[in-house]
């Protein structure tokens, strides 16, 4: 087990090397630089820039800085938010992204769990066709026309709630985690019901049935562990899918997390901000990954690493 | 003789066996969703295609043409004519620019369809080709192939792809759709990658495959000739269900600005542009947004019944 740990930590960091590096030749790559502008800047003062960033260096000496960087958990200075260190844009941002997906993910799993365990019990009723129909609208219908919509209605004709805007913990949440649960409510629910209707079938919980355990004791105890296992093994790439969904979310909403600074930071081409979100969300959703999959090894008592 | 029947068989031609295929769409037209997902599928892609010519032939409206009259060029609700009264003109109104958006949506219909198409071919090619090499090849390199894709799996390929598209996207945008292809293909061949591996280890050593190979047909044409077209069942379903996730990832970032470019249009591009005045003429944004999730809808299902067609064994029921 610490041995499983350790070699995929030991893994992890040429990973995320590779993105950053896959990122910065991407850039570097790219047409057109982060000062380019309309307005023909004059060569005297072109020079001074490329000086100041270090852009008038040989390629191999800025890539070194930038794996130099990332190596120490440093990125730099943002060339956008002049003078503003990139860890300081990170810190700042990653709780409004944090408190985002965190909330929407236990909204998704509290909603998706339940409705899909309860369609799974009465299989082939009306609550399992309409639960599961509900699941489908929520994988098809975007996020970014969900939001807008409940803005519409909750805002706009209700005026119930505020269309926009970062205030902290507040109602002003309901909506952003509302649209980024969406998804992932729908993906559970149908997973969780899956999952279930193969584990109630099974020979253990038919052992369990007939020692005479009460059908809620059965489903608490035995069938809900074994059913949960798709829904855990899925929370590793739903923590990636989360990070794509907080962008939208953030940008309709306009709420100043991670995925909002990273859409301007491309917009801008402020290399050292791109460097420092790719990098640091990899690392986040890597070591994620193996949270879930050393749970996966409590949880399952199949699985030995 | 009351027993006929055997006697018509025997005579040849009369007994046709039901093969996989034929079996499956008896199964496949049993289910409604699936059925009714097919004909709204099919309805959404004739629309794109002939309604454009049909639109521009009736009211000389295509999706880039701003009206020479400048009392034209301003935001009309559905069904509404210049002076307010009801009209057919513009079944779905016209935006800032007193575009007819019922032709941007059939354009961004033939847009985001054929987005979904072409990059599911492209990571149907990339995911075919890797799992069938992982699988016939097998061994260390078989595990070194699939640790690849699970690591793949992990990261934050969107990020790299907004990266990519932001820094080299903008050029032009015949330009911007073929990076789109590319680059949303390759991010969607993982899954196909695996479902292919799985099929060729459990088939390649079947009694058919050391058939071929005593018979002298190379490996290459062992894969391609023989392993393939048997896992075409499973990943045909799954490319079903592929398009509609590469046509929402396509919107997802034509909604961010980077993805279809101006004058094309796609459902994403639509919804963004309709986003802006949400208050004032929201139909802008329910026009696209609607058609876009009812076809995702259908795919949906429609995959999902292809599914439970061809393979009864993973029925739901």
């Amino acid at each position: 087990m610490f041995r499983f740990v350790l070699r995929r930590l030991i893994i992890t960091v040429p990973m995320v090397f590779v993105v950053v590096s896959l990122t910065w030749g991407l850039i570097r790559l790219a047409p057109g630089t982060f000062y380019s502008q309309e307005r023909p800047i004059p060569a005297a003062v072109i020079q001074n820039i490329r000086a100041k960033y270090g852009l008038d260096q040989p390629w191999y000496v800025q890539y070194g800085k930038v794996i130099a960087n990332t190596a120490r958990g440093d990125f730099g200075i943002s060339l956008r938010y002049l003078g503003q260190p990139v860890n300081e844009i990170l810190w700042t941002a990653l709780p409004v992204s944090a408190t985002l997906g965190l909330l929407a993910y236990l909204l998704a799993l509290a909603v998706g769990v339940v409705s899909g365990t309860i369609a799974a019990l009465r299989q082939n009723s009306g609550v399992d066709y309409s639960s599961m129909a509900a699941a489908m609208v929520g994988i098809s219908v975007p996020n970014f026309v969900l939001g807008p919509l409940l803005v519409l209605l909750f805002s706009l004709t209700l005026f119930w709630l505020p269309p926009a805007r970062w205030e902290g913990f507040s109602v002003n949440l309901i909506m952003p985690v509302l649209t980024l649960a969406a998804v992932y409510m729908a993906y559970i629910a149908r997973l969780t019901r899956a999952g279930m209707l193969e584990v109630l079938r099974s020979n253990y919980v038919r052992t369990a049935r007939a020692k005479g355990l009460t059908d809620r004791q059965v489903l608490v105890r035995h069938a809900l562990r074994g059913g949960l296992l798709p829904v855990l093994s899925f929370s590793g790439p739903a923590l990636a899918y989360l990070v794509t969904g907080t962008v939208v979310v953030e940008r309709i909403f306009a709420l100043p997390g991670l995925g909002n600074y990273f859409i301007n930071a491309n917009l801008n081409r402020d290399e050292p901000l791109i460097i420092g979100i790719v990098a640091f969300l990899s690392i986040l959703i890597l070591v994620f990954n193996l949270l879930v999959d050393v749970a996966y090894g409590f949880i399952d008592p199949r699985v030995r690493y | 003789m009351a027993v006929t029947v055997p006697a018509a068989a025997g005579q040849g031609a009369a007994v046709k066996g039901t093969s996989l295929w034929q079996d499956a769409w008896r199964r496949l037209r049993k289910n409604r969703l699936a059925v009714a997902g097919l004909f709204i599928v099919g309805f959404v892609v004739l629309a794109s295609l002939a309604g454009p010519p049909i639109i521009e032939w009736t009211t000389g409206y295509t999706y880039d043409y701003i009206p020479r009259d400048s009392a034209l060029i301003r935001a009309m609700p559905p069904l509404t004519g210049p002076d307010g009264s009801f009209s057919w003109t513009h079944p779905m109104g016209t935006d800032n620019a007193g575009r007819d958006i019922l032709a941007r949506v059939l354009l961004g219909g033939r847009i985001s369809l054929m987005v979904g198409l072409i990059s599911t071919l492209v990571s149907l090619v990339i995911g075919v080709t890797y799992g069938a090499a992982a699988g016939y090849l097998g061994g260390q390199l078989d595990d070194l192939m699939m640790r690849i894709v699970d690591v793949l799996y992990a990261l934050p390929y969107m990020m790299i792809v907004i990266v990519l598209l932001a820094m080299f996207g903008g050029q032009s945008p015949f330009g911007q759709l073929i990076l789109l292809f590319i680059s949303l293909g390759a991010v969607s061949w993982l899954t196909t990658a695996r479902i292919v591996r799985g099929q060729v280890i459990s088939l390649k050593n079947q009694e058919f495959v050391l058939a071929a190979r005593a018979t002298g047909v190379s490996a290459l044409r062992i894969v391609t000739r023989h392993l393939v077209p048997n896992t075409l069942g499973p990943v045909i379903v799954y490319a079903t269900l592929t398009i509609p996730s590469v046509m929402l990832l396509e919107a997802f970032l034509s909604f961010l600005g980077i993805g279809v470019q101006a004058p094309l249009a796609s459902w994403g591009s639509l919804a963004a542009d309709g986003i802006q005045n949400i208050a004032i003429f929201p139909w802008q944004l329910i026009c696209p947004g609607v058609t876009m999730a009812v076809t995702l809808f259908s795919l949906n299902f429609l995959g999902d019944g292809l599914r439970d067609a061809l393979d009864p064994q993973m029925r739901k029921g």
